[in-house]
């Protein structure tokens, strides 16, 4: 008996080994003479626009084939990150957000696109110039996400109030119409509305509303949104901030099972309501509206942030990959990831008239309206102070949030702590 | 064998002196199976969580208050994962991982810990605190150093360089030499009077005494491997080559999750880990109590 | 313990570090090309201004300047330590009282042995919603026991800058007992039962034979464990990241999340790497001076 052990697991090794074979060693070039380009992204089966991106573009450019390196989305810039510092040849790198991409344009680990970039029109790109690092461009932006206020449509004809009340909401009329459509208690609650942990939801909501820099180290313009959030909090109006952080209640939870009537959030949530409504995970039948405001006079501003694809400075088909960054952002591009439910970067109306033909888009002024802001600010800006100013400002709002703090001293602390600790 | 001479430690037999059938005090005993009692429940409770939320929908499963019963069982969750993801492929990838890197750090580890606790040789204490001042160093910190070294040897994307990196830890070395320190000394000389060498000492008198932390470093680098994500997440890339881990993480989107699937997975991840600790229990509690010397 | 090869002379000497050499070798070529090298590598950082794609710059002491003006830092630091200073005792304790009791011949002592490894297998978002709810402060049955007995204003738990920590190192201790007391209950099969009938005929109880027999013959296992505690519990990082992400505020922050945020995320991989030289030092020192007691009480 006493020697099996070393036996054994020499013999799980070996068939361990056994069971291994298959699974290495990728597709080679094909014979024709044909490019394979490679295209960094996340969560391939489940993200609709990038299988939309890659087929149309394949279409287009037949010599080309286009193979996606899937990585997760958890932790997908910690993984390029890595990558690239192993010298990755991997040409077309998408950038989740434009602080990731300040990152790696600033250290010169992308090619260089200023001319692809001048000859998109800025007007129809607003997501375009968050790409600028000093007058140069490394990214071309395919896709655009920004603010709406989402509703349940049962519920809010159940509590008799009219769509088209919510077009022109300001805050304060959101703060009073929330409280009004508070029902129940205990686990049949309905929320009036239900924001999100993230502090973007009070604070670059405020910063693009009231023209404040999140960068600035001075946060008065945070005042008012916090103060309507924190009584919206109090009078039960809100799921209180510390019970939806520690449970990690998820927005979807709240929206889609009719816990929440309002919610304020991006519109990359409209192609999960749009694939789960048609997958039959869930029955809400809901609509969109703009952002409400904090000023009355009309015009929309709401927040948001660009999604692009860049070229690896180390790719060795350079030229395809760039072609393949052209395409993302082209009209035909945004045609693409329109069709398939997501708002693409560049805004026209023959666009627009394809996302709302789709299926269970919700159609109406209202909706129309949310997807034809006057201003989408961009929801942090860029900069090599950003990342940092992020992590200070989170920290004090979960403070303000849970109670921890009073709102001037969190206020007060988060203008010290950025003046201080940010170089 | 020529092993006969009959070792100067005592026999060794299974060391529970307070249990002893005739001595048991029973208001003790009934104390100690409540408390035992009470804290299986407590350590069961996220488990219970983590199956309930296996048969709901996304939606439901971070509701607020938490429903323990879900209100329909979504049964289909457990036959739609293997739809949703190449399942199969990433248990196989998982179970292959886990079994070659936990042979070759028992295999490997053991070896060097003779080394350690039994022969003695200038630099060897030094040595031997290199290998624990590495532990103290979190993986964070030279992650991308090690990525580096492993793209420059072309073995980025590979299994080969997840058990490389994995199989050699320092663990297992300082683990299996702790153990060996309690063996007594008198075992080897008197392997050593018998002729054997000291890799016969090893293989034949140190190595079938010391059953029970085989197992335990058996199962905990199993299980550590098994559960690893970073290291996985990290040096594979190719979808063919991802373990369970990675495929649970799948479900996490840029902006939302689908729970539900990642419990499923997380329970079905589980089961293989459960059925090895069943199997290697009898080693560590029992260990050399059956066998022992001749 | 004496030592088998005693070195009597040089030539018995030198064959003997070819021997233990031997020994060492398979594992040491693996582990010095892919830990040690990088490990060095990392810790040389420290004096570098790295963000992992040009080429790196010596900038002497900056980064540890940079790292002692730093407030984070030092929150962190503190926290590290706060976290370490309650999850090893309590650990250690639990697991060891844990695998004493569980290697008794009690019925049904397998099913609580795999019951209390449990934990240590179970997803983590599942242990953090589950732990989070215990401790929910309106909802939470904690709480509600703690107003049923007569406490008004129980604590925030984890919505609390001061229970937070209490709270991760409670659910820690829950997680990782198991764990630890795996390798106990391998350390207790190598007590030869002889020494607890020769106790229990000079008339000891339970409690005299776990002090005079259990507890020094584990001195062994229990180095080994003290030390992979102390190492883990400076370097937590995954609950932490899943319960509280280091909040509320910085309330939870360890030096493991900072690393990682200034290393990978923001590509400061010299600053990253002088923190981790500092949590480097302070395992390397309190691993050392238990080396030292350890070799004392073995004379």
């Amino acid at each position: 008996m006493k020697r099996h052990l070393v036996p054994t697991l020499a013999a799980a090794a070996a068939l361990a080994l056994l069971t291994a074979c298959g699974g290495s060693g990728s597709s080679d070039q094909p014979a024709d003479g044909a490019q394979t380009i490679k295209v960094a992204l996340w969560n391939y089966a489940t993200t609709p626009e990038f299988k939309a991106i890659i087929d149309g573009f394949q279409q287009a450019n037949p010599t080309i084939k286009v193979e996606p390196v899937d990585i997760l989305a958890d932790d997908y810039a910690e993984k390029v990150t890595t990558m690239l510092a192993g010298g990755d040849t991997t040409d077309v790198l998408t950038m989740k957000n434009v602080i990731d991409y300040s990152r790696f344009g600033t250290r010169g680990q992308l090619l260089p696109l200023t001319d692809e970039a001048k000859k998109l029109d800025p007007a129809k790109y607003s997501g375009l110039s968050a790409y600028d690092l000093e007058g140069k461009y490394f990214a071309l932006p395919y896709r655009q996400d920004f603010w709406v206020l989402y509703y349940n449509k049962a519920l809010l004809k159940q509590a008799g109030v009219e769509e088209s009340k919510l077009q022109n909401l300001t805050w304060d009329g959101y703060a009073t119409l929330a409280k009004s459509l508070t029902k129940g208690d205990g686990g049949t609650k309905v929320y009036g509305a239900y924001q999100h942990t993230w502090r973007s939801v009070v604070e670059a909501t405020a910063a693009a509303q009231t023209g404040g820099d999140l960068l600035s180290g001075d946060y008065g313009f945070f005042k008012d949104q916090y103060s309507m959030t924190l009584d919206l909090q109090k009078n039960g109006t809100l799921m209180p901030w510390a019970t939806a952080s520690s449970q990690k209640v998820t927005y979807n939870t709240m929206f889609s099972t009719g816990k929440a009537v309002l919610m304020p959030m991006g519109t990359w949530y409209a192609s999960t309501l749009l694939a789960d409504t048609k997958s039959g995970k869930t029955k809400v039948e809901w609509g969109m509206a703009p952002l409400p405001q904090r000023a009355s006079d009309g015009k929309v501003t709401t927040f948001g942030s660009p999604t692009a694809f860049a070229v690896n400075k180390n790719s060795k088909h350079s030229d395809a990959a760039k072609k393949f960054v052209e395409w993302a952002s082209s009209e035909a591009g945004a045609m693409a990831v329109a069709k398939a439910g997501v708002t693409p970067a560049l805004t026209s109306q023959q666009i627009l008239d394809t996302y709302f033909a789709l299926p269970g888009v919700p159609n109406g002024e209202v909706a129309k309206q949310a997807f034809k802001p006057d201003k989408v600010v961009l929801e942090m800006p860029v900069s090599d102070k950003s990342s940092d100013v992020d992590q200070i400002l989170t920290e004090e709002h979960e403070l303000i949030m849970t109670g921890e703090k009073s709102l001037d001293d969190g206020l007060a602390e988060m203008s010290k702590r950025v003046k201080s600790e940010v170089r | 064998m020529t092993l006969t001479v009959s070792p100067p430690a005592p026999v060794q037999t299974p060391a529970n002196p307070p249990s002893r059938p005739r001595k048991a005090v029973p208001v003790r005993r009934a104390l100690a199976y409540l408390l035992l009692s009470v804290l299986s429940v407590a350590v069961l409770v996220p488990f219970a969580w983590m199956v309930s939320a296996s048969l709901k929908l996304d939606a439901d499963v971070f509701s607020v208050p938490i429903q323990w019963i879900p209100a329909e069982f979504h049964w289909e969750n457990f036959t739609n994962i293997w739809e949703r993801i190449p399942l199969l492929t990433y248990l196989r990838n998982s179970v292959f991982l886990s079994l070659t890197i936990t042979a070759l750090q028992v295999l490997t580890g053991s070896f060097a810990a003779y080394g350690f606790a039994k022969v003695r040789f200038p630099g060897r204490d030094a040595l031997f605190l290199a290998y624990i001042a590495t532990i103290a160093v979190p993986w964070q910190a030279y992650m991308v150093p090690q990525y580096i070294i492993m793209q420059k040897a072309g073995l980025v994307n590979t299994h080969l360089s997840l058990i490389l990196l994995q199989a050699f830890g320092a663990f297992g070395v300082f683990l299996m030499r702790q153990y060996y320190l309690t063996i007594p000394d008198e075992l080897c000389e008197a392997g050593r009077l018998d002729g054997l060498s000291e890799y016969g000492i090893w293989a034949r008198i140190v190595l079938p005494l010391s059953k029970p932390a085989l197992a335990s470093l058996a199962l905990l680098t199993f299980v550590n491997t098994w559960n690893d994500y970073m290291g996985p997440f990290i040096y594979l890339t190719d979808n063919k080559l991802w373990t369970i881990q990675l495929g649970l993480r799948s479900f996490v989107g840029l902006y939302d999750a689908e729970y539900a699937m990642i419990m499923t997975g997380s329970v079905l991840s589980v089961l293989p880990i459960l059925v090895i600790f069943l199997l290697g229990q009898k080693y560590f509690v029992r260990g050399i109590a059956t066998s022992g010397l001749k | 313990m004496a030592t088998t090869l005693s070195a009597a002379g040089t030539g018995r000497r030198r064959s003997s570090t070819w021997i233990g050499w031997s020994f060492i070798l398979p594992n040491f070529l693996g582990f010095a090309a892919l830990t040690l090298v990088p490990v060095i590598a990392a810790l040389a950082l420290s004096f570098l201004d790295w963000d992992s794609y040009s080429t790196p710059r010596w900038v002497g002491l900056d980064n540890f300047e940079r790292m002692i003006h730093n407030d984070t830092f030092w929150t962190a630091l503190k926290n590290t330590a706060y976290y370490a200073i309650g999850h090893v005792p309590l650990t250690l304790c639990a697991a060891l009282g844990f695998a004493v009791l569980l290697n008794q011949k009690l019925r049904g002592a397998r099913f609580f042995r795999t019951a209390l490894f449990f934990p240590y297998i179970t997803s983590l978002v599942a242990v953090a919603v589950v732990w989070n709810m215990l401790l929910s402060p309106d909802l939470g049955p904690v709480n509600q026991f703690l107003r049923a007995i007569g406490i008004d204003s129980p604590p925030g738990w984890t919505t609390s800058t001061t229970w937070a920590m209490p709270a991760v190192i409670v659910a820690s201790v829950w997680r990782d007992l198991g764990y630890y007391m795996i390798l106990y209950l391998a350390g207790l099969q190598t007590i030869p039962a002889e020494l607890y009938e020769a106790a229990e005929v000079d008339g000891a109880n339970g409690w005299q034979r776990f002090w005079s027999i259990t507890v020094p013959s584990l001195r062994p296992t229990t180095f080994f464990v003290l030390i992979m505690l102390t190492i883990s519990s400076f370097k937590v990082f995954d609950l932490i990241q899943v319960m509280t992400e280091g909040g509320p505020g910085r309330s939870t922050l360890v030096l493991s999340q900072v690393i990682y945020r200034e290393g990978i995320v923001q590509g400061r991989f010299g600053y990253s790497s002088a923190v981790s030289m500092v949590l480097f030092a302070i395992v390397l020192t309190i691993t050392l001076i238990q080396f030292q007691l350890q070799r004392r009480s073995e004379r």
